[in-house]
């Protein structure tokens, strides 16, 4: 087990390992970083946007460019969750409660690098683990049938709804709309057209592509304009790592020794875990590391573990959602999702048969997520200068970029305008989701499972002669309809539990 | 304006339904499900989830007009999420004033940008777009705004059309 583990990880080092892998990886990883630093721009966006300038590229090196957009945004999103108090990106929002108070300490510096180790440590940890799980975990998925995907599909959409707050409803209406979307073009099952309304631009169906640059892109984009983001000044700020006070002193080291463990550990499962993902498990990974401190009162006043933990956490997490979508072909959030358009972009089926098919593509992957943590570290930490002063350019200069990259790149993908006019409809759609509660994330995970889930919920109904009954018959179904039911019910119980623990309250008060 | 949405989404889940129940076979003559029977599960689910959603988001607008309070700002649902796990008003995440006129006119000059492209080409409908939007939003300087309208299209340009060898729309002077 081990020597073969071995023997796949030397042939991917020998793919990502190679000068265009390398090159392609570090501009990735370097995209990734300036993608994080501008709030209100996430993976997801940074992506989808990006997808089209890796046209010349080969499937492998261009997933290897992307995935390193991917986890590459988790470093650069804490920059500014420490230096201004704005996160980056939502995975990074912890990571301003103890970040922000350490650089009004005047020990920024320290902060820096401490969050880079952490990311970097997370980030090796999550690599690991997914190299010792995604392999066992499509073997395991080989066995699954229909009725297995279309519920896991299920519970990772009912999960990331689960995960808006009040805004659940508006959750699932966006997953319904994706769906819906996705069922525009030719019926695999019977060949029939659907929705295309004799235009032969559609015929192929909605293009993904289109779907989510318009919707996490241009919806974004005219978000943070809404917000005002085009009218704020630079931020002038100024970090040297030749300062004396730069680096973290023996006892922030000391101090955190277990939580880089701890983070680690608790942002991978968080990952693999359908619909949680980077945000969750960095809140969850801050939550503990505070129960756990014998001093919990120092946290959120600028105490080093409670930047190390979310750090730790996100950068696991973010490894952790590749098995989910190595193995089973599934994401579990909207970054992955778009991840999961491009892979299929590009010809590639992820699942469990995809490691057996593919070695090089799965283990150059895997491989260049070794590499890639080792050059953002060195990014993280010697080119923070060069990061900052990418805060210098004013968000007014970024949003004609945006657009540019936007238009030409929906354009390119097909030369059709009508893919690019559906990228426009879908940034005003976007823009409106995010305005009022809408989930953008739902609608393109679910665009991109559309037809994964019709045709396993038809095979189960036609297998099952009607009655669904694999959904309860086969075990690992059972257990995941058992996991579908209690992510429905437990919420609704809970609040009827609130609801009449706040009514007894009211009567006896 | 949440409303309106609202009852727009409704409206196309209607059409959706509809349009499929009338173009498409349900169910084939050895009764399998067809091409039509998943689009009208989702169909049904969207019309009674959003007849729902516009429900609630009616007598919320109500509730807000009779109790004279301005509706609290809605911000995303990530931020709602997280507003929800610290304990913090959402707006204090993400929030602040709102620039919905700023909002149309890029939208309106993305319009242009993409309704241009096809005639003018794309190297000189980017030119227009950056030039328009950044003597919209960026007066103060006039100088590094032609520069940067010049610049930015020149180099995407090259990199989409030589470097990655994509199909641009072409300008009547051949680029």
């Amino acid at each position: 087990m081990f020597a073969e583990i071995v023997s796949n990880l030397s042939l991917g080092l020998s793919v990502a390992g190679s000068p265009e892998g390398f090159l392609f990886l570090v501009i990735g990883a370097f995209l990734g970083m300036i993608v994080g630093l501008f709030p209100g721009f996430g993976p997801a966006a940074g992506i989808a946007v990006l997808i089209p300038m890796t046209f010349g590229l080969t499937p492998t090196i261009a997933i290897i460019m992307l995935a390193g957009i991917y986890y590459g945004s988790m470093y650069g999103g804490t920059i500014t969750s420490i230096l201004i108090n704005t996160p980056g990106e939502s995975a990074t929002v912890a990571s301003t409660i103890d970040g922000y108070p350490l650089a009004q300490k005047g020990r920024a510096g320290p902060a820096l690098v401490m969050q880079a180790i952490a990311s970097f440590f997370g980030g090796t940890v999550g690599v690991i683990l997914i190299t010792a799980l995604a392999p066992s975990l499509a073997n395991f998925a080989a066995s699954f049938g229909p009725s297995e995907y279309f519920l896991i599909i299920a519970v990772g959409l009912l999960m990331l709804t689960t995960m808006m707050g009040d805004n659940k409803f508006k959750g699932f209406i966006s997953a319904l709309i994706g769906f819906a979307i996705g069922t525009v073009g030719v019926d695999v099952m019977s060949g029939q057209q659907r929705y295309t309304f004799g235009s032969p631009e559609l015929i192929g169906g909605v293009y993904f592509v289109a779907v989510a640059i318009g919707l996490f892109g241009i919806g974004e984009l005219l978000h943070c304009i809404f917000n005002g983001q085009h009218r704020e000044p630079a931020k002038r700020l100024r970090v040297s790592f030749r300062d004396k006070e730069f680096w973290p002193s023996k006892t922030d080291y000391h101090e955190s020794r277990w939580t880089f463990w701890r983070g680690s550990v608790i942002g991978f499962i968080a990952g693999v875990l359908p619909g949680s993902g980077a945000t969750l498990g960095s809140i969850i990974g801050y939550s503990v590391e505070k129960k756990v401190a014998k001093d919990p009162e120092k946290f959120g006043k600028g105490e080093m573990r409670g930047l190390v933990a979310p750090e730790a956490a996100n950068n696991a997490a973010s490894a952790g959602a590749m098995v989910p979508l190595l193995s089973l072909g599934i994401p579990g959030s909207g970054a992955t999702a778009v991840l999961l358009g491009a892979f299929l972009m590009w010809g590639l089926q992820p699942g469990p048969l995809l490691i057996v098919n593919d070695p090089e593509f799965v283990w150059g992957l895997i491989a260049s997520m070794y590499l890639g943590n080792m050059i953002l570290i060195a990014m993280s930490i010697f080119a923070i200068p060069l990061f900052v002063k990418f805060l210098d350019i004013p968000y007014v200069n970024v949003v004609p970029v945006i657009v540019l990259l936007c238009v030409i790149g929906a354009f390119a993908i097909n030369a059709s305008i009508v893919e690019t006019w559906i990228l426009v409809g879908s940034g005003l759609i976007g823009f409106a989701m995010k305005k009022y509660g809408y989930s953008p994330a739902a609608t393109v995970l679910a665009l991109v499972l559309g037809s994964m889930a019709e045709e396993t919920f038809l095979q189960t109904y036609i297998i099952s002669q009607g009655t669904m009954s694999l959904f309860w018959e086969r075990p690992v179904s059972l257990v995941l309809s058992i996991i579908l039911v209690a992510v429905i019910l437990v919420p609704i119980a809970l609040n009827l539990i609130n609801r009449s623990r706040k009514r007894q309250s009211a009567m006896q008060g | 304006m949440k409303k309106w949405f609202a009852a727009a989404l409704l409206v196309l889940a209607i059409g959706y339904t509809i349009y499929g129940l009338t173009t498409l076979t349900l169910v084939t003559s050895s009764g399998r499900p067809a091409a039509g029977f998943f689009p009208l599960v989702i169909g049904v689910l969207l019309i009674l989830s959003t007849a729902v959603n516009l429900w609630g988001d009616v007598r919320e607008w109500r509730a807000a007009r009779q109790n004279g309070v301005a509706p609290r700002h809605l911000a995303d649902p990530e931020a709602e999420a997280k507003a929800d796990t610290f304990g913090v008003d959402a707006h204090a995440i993400d929030g602040g004033p709102e620039f919905g006129r700023d909002v149309f006119i890029v939208f309106a000059y993305i319009c242009a940008f993409v309704a241009i492209m096809k005639i003018v080409g794309a190297l000189i409908a980017m030119v227009m777009f950056m030039l328009a939007f950044l003597f919209t939003f960026n007066r103060a300087h006039p100088v590094s705004n032609v520069i940067y309208s010049l610049a930015l299209p020149g180099f995407l340009y090259g990199l989409f059309k030589i470097l990655l060898n994509a199909s641009l729309p072409t300008s009547p002077f051949g680029f």
